[in-house]
């Protein structure tokens, strides 16, 4: 299965240009998609799952037209959007009974195995007869992870999939991406450069609505090799070092901001040659 | 402090839009209230200005209903926001004083919710200048600007009605901390306005009613009920009477709550229920499921699509708590309304299944539009609200199947709304014993009213919310949908069902004919509205918002993707079924049946009036001798009526022309020997034939007329309900022409007529002291006949019995048609009825006549007492009055799309929804219906034997009288105190009527046909007189008076000659009756002022005060003191209920105050100045007093 976009443009009336000239191809495994906020990625994701439409270009998946046959894609989908919230006073069980039925699974003996099955997966199988608007974020979630692997989607789309998890559930989490990422095309997009690291064999960075990196993780992190150097630094030096060294990062370690630089040759002034870490590829790639 | 938050609280308010919207809801409202007629709040009758003081605290009282939602918000607001915000904890750890927030909140709050209000006098003000200026009102309709009672009402009704509101809000507010409960609050408020209003169908409870009313509405009501117009335009509200004795009760109960609350608030947190969560158990201690095999369908899923949406919306609403709140509520409004019971005069009626089906139709069209306008909001934007919109529109399903679901949950969450109240109504029967349970017809009532309505009602919601797609502003155009729409077509003056959205023509069931003649066109235009909604699910399918496609145009594209051939293909065959449909109605409400808008029918009674006037008074001959050939068919409801008429020249001159008034929907035929039509205006059908040879005094000519009424499809409303499947009745005036001019075509509303530019209209002729011309013609048939007789030949369908007047000459059945033949014993009036239906038939004899009654199967509950009642009517009456020259007495029931009862020579027809369905088991007592039927019967000798001429006060010589002998049959078998409680709604009725009077009062004698005079204030003076000067000697008047007068040739008598008979059986010392009752308007203020005894002797004296005034009162209301020399009663009663007179002594009064002494035998617990109220007193509580011990 393959999933090839090719120009795809979409901007909004008020003159975002949230996707430029996007070409990507896809084949099965997970494929990570980083991007600052306001990248684009859920512009991406949404037409994907066509529920928004492009100006032009297209994305064929396998023999569908995405941006043409709605229907037959929405067929094979799954998709947890960033915000994935649940009905009131609605169980965990009935709400992905409902969705299972949606999806076309009409067999309603195979719907409450599949239903018990996810419920498991997601370690949700005590709360199933719960109202869903109760749960913590990371339950919802976890009910969203479940929905999405319903009816065995031949496309899985998630957008921060991560985000308000605890790292046990993160882990589950990968892990059963993982499991079914081996045979179907899995798009997992997010700001959290880890589980990129942790999870995707290909991987693209979008920024202002353009693709600025496609590739394998090891494929960017070779590009960076030997040319990213670290500094502690005091605090009230941030500015001098900004204006002196192409600063690809700031972030404060044991209360002292640490900086990563990027440089064909040694800078000297006490910095020391750091392995690249997708961290910096990615801020490389969007400054 | 106090003034910092209040400000604060003022001036964030006045910075956003909601109070600005509020205020001009409420100007708006009121404004067209003023200029408009169509607008009414709380109703303006005659001549009270159209911002009278009055009227204006009526717009104040009642939108303070409405503007308690406001004040909620406001109320919610001001406790709420900081937690809201969160920024309780912020806030309330800074070093705030408590009463300073407090209260700082609260009166700001109530200061924006009074401000709101305000609305209502800025709207009378600029409807007072602009309405006259522009020429939407008439500049005598409005009068001076009332800024008294601006000032007064905002202290009356606006401060207080916020403040006890808002105490109860905010303190629920404050204490919950939840808006729906806030909420809720508002709606207990509004239901506790509602229950005292049911305790106020009965009038003994009037204190309680006032004092009960949380917004002082009905107390004020009360102060001003007999208010006269001159009053109701003059006198601003004040703090006095009941209005005084709720606002202090509610703004106490107010000051409690609000201190209540204010020492329960505090600043710290409420501990918050913490739920524990469970902490999720490892599930390896469950078996490892493996993935289960399953098998996807990818066609062929829309019906598991539907059921699933359906289900999952379905249990939204029906776990949500609006929708059990909205179900109690309407629960409770049922409930309440039946806790009334189905009072009449005093009585029960059984609770019939239609008076059910009434009732709930009144809540559930109300508040099941609430829920289906909430709800369709609700369940559109539900995906989008829980932010699962992209997962479910990233499904397979089409976008219309879940509107289709969504609209379907929305009909059964009304349905199981509807039904529920069926099955309270149903306990209600069981509980009081009413055991005939129709639930076949609840369930086709159900089906017509409910069902039909709502499922048109959900899927046009469901499309303005996809349509609009902003969830608040959809409300805004569904709430504009429902009523702006119509108000536009009122203005319009358009009345098609077809424009106004969801309307048919009405259904009503009766017992007797079902759901009757609307149906079919119910039906027809249910159909039509059904498949508007069907095209606009489909089309709302199309257009929904699929994704995060939000420009219409967007969803337009995405949603043609999803379109199939079989989509486009029901798209197409709905709209062309909707298209077909609207034809088809089209067809049969325009062109087979077409019908006059109002504005039309006004414009033609303007032109008839202004053509034809000028025929009024020209000679015509009268009718002597009818005969009837009528046939009807009641199943295809179709009548044929031929009469052969016998004209006969009475007055002194030659007549050559003949007049007729014809109308087209009776396809009116005349053909007149020897004539020759000469005019012939066909719209407003006025005729003019002359004569070859004219007819010379005392000639005679036979015409024959024929009218035609056929049933062809269905019409735009419910059509006529004279001929139907069961229980066909007319009369003969509704179906003849009129002969000459038609002088009750004219428009009689005053301000219509000013409109038109024509001259204001005549009152009835003056009461002439020698009668004129005038007494030539009677007041009831127009001059058109004296005394006729009358024969019938009518046919009906087998299996009913048709009745005409007289007796019965023949009957037989042939063809499946039965035939009768009825002619009248006696000449009679020139006014009767014709009635055909499947009855049952009691009978009974009595000298001589056939007492009978016909009755639908299933009343049978008071035939005999029916029975009795004739014949106690007609044992009084031929004692004391005169012969009954009838050969028949019958009473017959037609169906409840008319209230009353009528009679016609010999007979009385008698409505279902009265008399037949009333429990009288138990009832030993007086009672309304044995009152009517005496009343009807009454009328056979006053308005059948004699009738007043065409005059003022001719109708006191039928209506009262009748009233008057009811009263004597009634009389007879209770005592005096009984005919008290009876004479209250009398009293209650003048009162009432006399203070909407729409043109000037007349005393008793000149009475123009006022219902409130010749009924109410007949009935107590009558009443009155023959307790005074003795009933024999007030029968010996009437007696005189009928002997004269009975079956006689014009000229017709008057009340003058009526008086000439009771003069001389008034003594001396009472002649002063005459006038104040009969010939002036009198009213007496009496009181009793102190009352005490003490005792002497073996027995007691007693000692009172009384205070006693005399009043006459002129046409328009002013009001003159004239001095007492009166004989008035006062009685001691021994109880302190004051139901037992133990002591009654009529004294002559000559000061006021006067004092009385009397030796009694016992105690007394109270004494009364004219126990039995037979003076008109518009306060009778004062006139009872507890009489204590020296």
């Amino acid at each position: 299965m393959k999933l090839t976009i090719s120009n795809l443009c979409k901007t909004y009336p008020n003159g975002v240009k949230a996707l430029d000239n996007v070409n990507l191809e896809l084949s099965n495994g997970m494929f990570g998609l980083l991007g600052p906020n306001g990248a684009g990625k859920s512009s991406l994701m949404r037409t994907l799952a066509t529920l928004q439409e492009a100006d032009s270009g297209s994305a064929i998946l396998g023999d569908i037209d995405i941006l043409n046959e709605p229907k037959k894609v929405r067929a094979t989908l799954g998709y947890l959007p960033q915000e994935f919230g649940v009905y009131p006073k609605i169980s965990a069980s009935q709400l992905l009974d409902h969705l299972a039925i949606l999806k076309g699974v009409r067999n309603k003996g195979e719907r409450k195995d599949l239903v018990n099955y996810l419920l498991q997966k997601v370690n949700l199988t005590d709360h199933k007869d719960k109202s869903v608007k109760g749960f913590s974020g990371g339950m919802k979630q976890r009910v969203g992870i479940a929905q999405a692997l319903i009816g065995d989607p031949k496309l899985i789309i998630v957008d921060e999939p991560t985000a308000g998890l605890d790292p046990g559930e993160r882990n589950r989490f990968h892990n059963l991406l993982a499991e079914v990422g081996e045979e179907v095309i899995v798009i997992l997009s997010t700001h959290i450069v880890d589980d990129v690291r942790e999870l995707c064999n290909n991987m693209a960075i979008m920024n202002l609505g353009k693709i600025v990196f496609n590739g394998q993780p090891e494929d960017a992190l070779q590009e960076l090799n030997g040319q990213v150097w670290r500094k502690t630094i005091d605090r009230s030096e941030k500015e001098v070092y900004k204006t002196n060294y192409n600063v690809i990062s700031d972030k404060m370690v044991a209360g002292k901001p640490q900086i990563h630089i990027l440089s064909n040759t040694n800078p000297g002034d006490g910095f020391v040659e750091v392995p690249p870490n997708l961290e910096d590829v990615f801020f490389t790639k969007i400054h | 402090m106090f003034s910092e938050f209040f400000f604060k609280e003022v001036g964030t308010a006045l910075k956003r839009p909601m109070i600005y919207i509020f205020f001009f809801i409420v100007a708006l409202l009121v404004f067209f209230a003023v200029i408009s007629d169509n607008v009414v709040i709380g109703g303006t009758v005659g001549n009270v200005y159209k911002n009278a003081p009055t009227v204006v605290a009526t717009f104040v009282a009642i939108l303070t209903i409405f503007g308690l939602l406001f004040a909620t918000a406001f109320f919610n607001n001001a406790a709420l926001r900081d937690h809201k915000y969160g920024f309780n904890e912020i806030l309330f750890s800074a070093p705030i004083n408590k009463s300073g927030y407090f209260f700082g909140r609260f009166m700001g709050a109530w200061l924006l919710s009074t401000l709101v209000m305000t609305g209502v006098y800025f709207a009378v003000t600029l409807g007072s200048i602009m309405g006259p200026a522009f020429g939407w009102i008439g500049a005598e309709r409005i009068g001076p600007i009332p800024i008294q009672s601006y000032i007064s009402t905002y202290f009356i009704f606006v401060l207080p009605n916020m403040f006890i509101a808002g105490a109860i809000i905010f303190a629920l507010a404050t204490q919950f901390k939840n808006t729906i409960i806030s909420f809720v609050g508002t709606l207990l408020i509004i239901i506790g306005y509602i229950a005292s209003g049911s305790l106020l169908s009965d009038i003994d409870n009037e204190f309680i009613a006032a004092l009960s009313d949380v917004f002082g509405i009905r107390a004020y009501t009360l102060d001003i009920k007999y208010f006269t117009p001159l009053e109701r335009n003059t006198i601003a509200p004040s703090f006095s009477g009941y209005i005084l004795w709720n606002r202090l009760l509610w703004m106490g109960v107010g000051t409690v709550i609000l201190i209540a609350s204010y020492f329960s608030f505090s600043f710290a947190n409420k501990n918050k229920k913490v739920k524990k969560e469970k902490k999720s158990k490892d599930s390896s201690i469950n078996q490892m499921l493996t993935k289960p095999d399953i098998s996807l369908s990818n066609s062929g899923n829309t019906w598991a699509h539907f059921s699933s949406f359906f289900r999952i919306s379905f249990l939204s609403i029906f776990k949500s708590n609006v929708f059990i709140i909205l179900l109690l509520f309407s629960v409770i409004l049922l409930v309440v309304g039946l806790l009334g019971g189905f009072e009449y005069f005093g009585l029960q009626s059984y609770p019939v299944t239609y008076k059910l089906i009434d009732e709930i139709g009144g809540i559930s069209t109300l508040l099941i539009i609430i829920v289906i306008v909430f709800f369709s909001g609700e369940l559109v934007w539900r995906d989008r609200d829980s932010h699962i919109n992209e997962v479910v529109d990233g499904t397979p399903h089409h976008s219309a199947v879940s509107l289709f679901a969504k609209t379907l949950s929305l009909i059964a969450i009304a349905s199981i709304m509807h039904l529920f109240l069926i099955g309270i109504s149903m306990i209600y029967q069981a509980l009081n014993g009413y055991t005939n349970f129709e639930i076949g017809v609840y369930l086709t009532s159900f089906f017509y009213e409910g069902l039909l309505f709502y499922a048109i009602w959900a899927g046009l919601m469901i499309f303005v919310q996809v349509l609009v797609n902003q969830k608040y502003i959809g409300y805004f155009v569904s709430i504009m949908v429902i009523f702006a729409l119509d108000i536009i077509l009122l203005i319009l003056k358009i009345e098609s069902n077809m424009l106004s959205i969801g309307s048919t023509p009405s259904i009503r069931y009766s017992d007797m004919n079902g759901f009757g003649p609307g149906v079919l066109g119910m039906q027809w235009f249910s159909i039509y509205w059904l498949l508007l909604a069907v095209v606009g699910i489909l089309f709302a399918g199309l257009i929904w918002p699929r994704g995060t496609n939000n420009l219409l145009k967007n969803r337009f594209t995405t949603g043609k993707k999803t379109l199939g051939k079989s989509y486009t293909g029901a798209l197409g065959f709905f709209s062309i079924a909707w298209l077909a449909v609207a034809a088809f109605v089209y067809y049969n409400t325009q062109i087979l049946n077409p019908y006059k808008t109002s504005k039309q029918q006004e414009l033609m009674q303007v032109d008839y009036e202004k053509r034809y006037k000028q025929y009024e008074n020209i000679t015509l001959p009268k009718i002597i001798d009818a005969t009837y050939y009528i046939d009807i068919f009641p199943n295809k409801r179709d009548a044929y009526l031929k009469a052969d008429l016998v004209l006969k020249n009475k007055s002194n001159e030659a007549i050559k022309e003949l007049h007729f008034t014809v109308d087209k929907d009776l396809k009116h035929e005349i053909s007149i020997p020897n004539a020759s039509l000469d005019s012939f205006d066909e719209e407003l059908g006025y005729q003019i034939y002359t004569l070859q040879q004219p007819m010379q005094p005392s000639d005679s000519i036979a015409i024959t007329v024929k009218a035609t009424q056929e049933t062809k499809g269905f019409e735009n409303r419910r059509p006529n309900t004279n001929v139907i499947k069961n229980g066909t009745f007319f009369n003969n005036l509704s179906v003849l022409p009129t002969m000459g001019y038609a002088k009750n075509y004219e428009i009689g509303d005053k301000n219509k007529r000013r409109k038109y530019d024509l001259p204001e209209r005549e009152r009835m002729p003056e009461l002439q002291e020698t009668c004129s011309q005038l007494c030539m013609t009677n007041y009831l048939t127009d001059g058109a006949a004296d005394w006729v007789n009358v024969e019938t030949y009518i046919s009906t369908s087998d299996d009913q019995i048709a009745i005409a007047p007289g007796s019965l000459i023949s009957e037989k059945t042939e063809n499946g048609r039965r035939q009768y033949h009825y002619k009248v014993d006696h000449p009679s009036q020139n006014f009767y009825s014709f009635i055909s239906a499947d009855y049952e038939v009691a009978t009974r004899k009595w000298n001589g006549v056939d007492l009978e009654v016909y009755y639908h199967e299933g009343h049978e509950y008071n035939i005999e007492r029916m029975l009795d009642a004739i014949q106690k009517s007609l044992e009084y009456y031929t004692t004391n009055f005169g012969p009954y020259y009838h050969k028949q007495a019958r009473i017959i029931e037609f169906p409840r799309y008319s209230n009353f009862a009528q009679a016609f020579p010999g007979t009385m027809p008698y409505s279902e929804s009265f008399g037949f369905i009333i429990n009288l088991e138990g009832e030993n007592k007086n009672n309304v219906i044995d009152a009517v039927i005496a009343h009807e019967m009454a009328h056979q000798y006053w308005a059948h034997q004699v009738i007043g001429a065409e005059m003022q006060g001719s109708t006191m010589l039928s209506e009262s009288f009748a009233e008057y002998s009811s009263l004597m049959v009634m009389k007879q078998e209770t005592d005096a105190m009984q005919m008290k409680d009876f004479l209250k709604y009398d009293m209650n009725r003048y009162l009432r009527g006399r203070s909407s009077e729409v043109d000037e009062e007349q005393p008793l004698h000149k009475v123009e046909n006022q219902t409130h005079i010749h009924y109410g204030k007949g009935s107590i003076i009558l009443y009155a007189l023959q307790d005074y000067i003795g009933e024999e000697k007030v029968n010996n008047a009437l007696k005189g008076f009928l002997a004269e007068y009975a079956y006689e040739e014009p000229p017709y008598p008057t009340s003058n000659d009526f008086m000439r008979y009771l003069e001389p059986q008034v003594p001396d010392s009472l002649k002063y009756l005459i006038d104040d009752w009969f010939k002036d308007i009198t009213l007496y203020d009496l009181r009793m002022d102190e009352a005490t005894f003490s005792k002497t002797g073996d027995g007691y004296t007693a000692k009172v005060e009384v205070i006693a005034n005399k009043n006459k009162v002129d046409g328009e209301g002013n009001v003159s003191d004239v001095s007492i020399s009166d004989w008035i009663d006062i009685g001691f009663y021994s109880d302190r209920a004051a139901e037992n007179l133990m002591f009654n002594e009529r004294v002559y009064i000559d000061k006021s105050p006067a004092i009385f002494e009397f030796q009694l035998d016992s105690i007394p617990a109270k004494a009364a100045i004219d126990p039995y109220r037979l003076l008109i007193d518009r306060v009778s509580k004062d006139n009872t007093k507890t009489v204590s011990e020296e």
